[in-house]
């Protein structure tokens, strides 16, 4: 960790802290100040879209644990979020539960199913690991579908807004500070997690497994911690979701969901901090503001082919963005983001 | 019984079906170590071609064939000098990740020529229905499975015998090795993901002169990832003995748990199907197992 010229540590304390210097704290006040004053200037419009997006950076902070940390792909990660949107559905709405009991439930819920199909990782990993994931949607999603005594099948299941004591949290501005609140902690929790023992275990398992089994770490046992912490932080973002959306289906968890997911992770970065919040602003702000409100309109109006092909214009752009960013950077906007600290830091001499 | 049987006969003419879009698979994966997830993708936008062809264009059916395979052809180079060639040597995870970004482009491209998201080939083989003892069966399965089959036999010689197969077959085991024979590995990678595509091509035009085209093809891709699977990557005859065994539990699975869990249960069973051979034996029946080493 390179610091800034004149800055020195003299404690153990401030050699592992995460912000060091006045500047780092005065910029952190400024960015969180500005990310709680959203609300203040924009429409309802554009906070669903922030709400949106703080959403999936939990849920990606979840997959930047699995595969960022620990590499085990997981192309099923939507499917562990359906299991925490349904567990908080049916606790809170059929069972009456509050909504903060449910939360947690969910996360270990989803955790727990993660747990169960992240068993193959004892003895499997790579591509065949990516194959159970694949199957670990697909069952999900079918079990979410066909056992409609508990989840009412393709008829989807309301859900009630969260609510604090008395406080109903149902206007996009409440739900706002809701979400971008556990969204801070999230990203502080994973920040501090990559940092400790556990993170580190994760990247030696990532980088060599069988180094990392020599040296004394457990690899299947923390393995399967990764895809526990991993798919807890799915589930909790599906719950924000479901009290967020109001009405939950299967068809909210589908496959290209997991994709995008993974795509997303892999445009921001891949095993840094900031690579879901860079890749989860970015593309979402894209796809969900973007290209349905300005781009696809005005495409669409232009007549050049059969209506209604605009609807894949998101995916095809999505897709191209993942495999260039994969071509020229695959270290993400975080490498970029680390680039441009790095020469800020020596600006204005070039070395 | 005569059920049994009529499961049975159905069973095994579709699994020889995914079996050919298999095949696909292990192709690239044998000759590159890459997998390739965009299987299904490949299937269905194949097959949209050949719809524009014989349906749109309404050129005759062997012209429309040629031009499909032509465009499999264009359709591989393409992908694997724009996506998989600068990626030579990196991480699997990249890889992996590559493979999926062209599943989500090639899915949004379908849809942006094809936004009609159904369509009909016209009968490519004779429709009559064919009985089998007391199972009735449509002359296109039968077709599909003579056609897998005797692509199957056709693959296995070429990687056995040819020159090209056998340094296809040295490139996965060692890339270093086989440029150090003066094999340019590039090509072969070219030429693997060619044949791919074109296999891919074929078991799509087979699959959707019998289902139609719809989305449903991707989900068709998926089910060959567990005969894959089951069969073991790298091998032909695994692809093709694990096919019918697929399709055979997928029908006699349908027909006979449909009345005790539900409808819907045929489309689960090739995952549980990955699930089980993960736990049991992941590398599959005939699968090369690597041992690894620091």
């Amino acid at each position: 960790m390179s610091l800034p010229c004149g800055i020195r540590n003299y404690s153990y304390n401030t050699d592992t802290a995460i912000i060091r210097t006045k500047t780092q704290w005065v910029l952190l006040a400024l960015f969180l100040v500005l990310i709680f004053t959203i609300p203040a200037y924009s429409s309802g419009f554009q906070l669903g879209i922030f709400n949106l997006i703080g959403i999936t950076i939990i849920a990606i902070i979840g997959l930047n644990i699995l595969m960022g940390y620990c590499g085990q792909l997981s192309i099923g990660h939507a499917g562990f979020m359906a299991v925490g949107a349904y567990t908080t559905a049916i606790l809170t709405t059929t069972f009456g539960w509050p909504f903060f009991a449910a939360f947690i439930c969910s996360g270990i819920s989803a955790g727990l199913i993660g747990l169960l199909f992240g068993m193959p990782s004892m003895r499997v990993k790579g591509f065949y690991l990516a194959i159970t994931t694949i199957a670990a949607q697909f069952i999900i999603i079918w079990i979410i579908n066909h056992w409609s005594d508990v989840t009412r099948g393709s008829m989807g299941m309301g859900v009630d807004a969260a609510s604090i004591g008395p406080l109903k949290l149902n206007s996009e501005i409440s739900q706002f500070y809701l979400i971008i609140g556990v969204t801070v902690l999230c990203v502080l929790f994973a920040a501090n997690l990559a940092r400790s023992r556990v993170g580190r275990a994760f990247i030696a398992v990532r980088d060599n497994d069988l180094a990392a089994e020599v040296m004394g770490i457990n690899v299947f046992s923390y393995k399967l911690l990764a895809f526990f912490l991993g798919c807890f932080f799915a589930g909790i973002a599906g719950s924000l979701f479901a009290q967020w959306r109001g009405n939950i289906t299967a068809e909210d968890f589908t496959f290209s969901q997991s994709i995008l997911y993974v795509g997303i992770l892999i445009i921001g970065g891949l095993g840094t901090s900031v690579g879901p919040i860079l890749g989860v602003s970015t593309m979402g702000l894209l796809l969900y503001w973007l290209l349905p409100t300005v781009v696809m309109p005005s495409v669409e109006s232009m007549n050049i082919l059969p209506t209604g092909f605009s609807s894949g214009l998101a995916p095809m752009i999505f897709g191209a963005i993942m495999i260039l960013s994969l071509v020229l950077e695959p270290r993400g906007l975080a490498h970029l983001w680390s680039l441009f600290k790095v020469s800020y830091r020596l600006w204005p001499f070039s070395y | 019984m005569t059920q049994l049987l009529q499961y049975t006969v159905t069973g095994l003419s579709v699994g020889m079906v995914y079996a050919l879009i298999a095949l696909g698979f292990t192709l690239i994966w044998k000759s590159s170590r890459v997998a390739n997830l965009a299987l299904g993708q490949l299937v269905l936008i194949s097959s949209w071609f050949t719809y524009s062809m014989l349906v749109q264009l309404k050129f005759p059916v062997w012209l429309g064939m040629i031009c499909t395979i032509l465009f499999a052809i264009v359709l591989g180079w393409i992908i694997e000098r724009l996506t998989l060639r600068p990626l030579i040597g990196q991480p699997i995870l990249s890889l992996i990740a590559v493979t999926l970004g062209l599943a989500y482009f090639l899915e949004g491209l379908v849809t942006v020529i094809w936004p009609v998201s159904i369509a009909k080939l016209p009968p490519l083989f004779p429709q009559e229905p064919v009985s089998i003892g007391t199972a009735v069966i449509s002359q296109e399965y039968l077709w599909a499975a003579g056609i897998s089959l005797f692509l199957f036999i056709l693959l296995s010689l070429f990687f056995q015998f040819h020159k090209l197969g056998i340094a296809m077959r040295a490139t996965a085991d060692d890339q270093l090795a086989v440029q150090a024979c003066a094999v340019p590995i590039t090509r072969i990678f070219s030429m693997s993901w060619i044949f791919a595509c074109i296999v891919a091509a074929i078991g799509g035009v087979l699959v959707s002169s019998i289902g139609g085209i719809t989305n449903a093809l991707v989900e068709t891709g998926f089910k060959s990832f567990s005969v894959v699977i089951l069969g073991g990557m790298d091998s032909f005859l695994g692809a093709m003995l694990a096919g019918p065994i697929i399709g055979l539990c997928e029908n006699i699975g349908a027909g006979y748990l449909t009345g005790l869990i539900g409808p819907g249960i045929k489309d689960l069973i090739p995952f549980i199907i990955i699930i089980i051979v993960m736990l049991i034996k992941p590398y599959g029946l005939f699968g090369e197992e690597r041992i690894e080493r620091i």
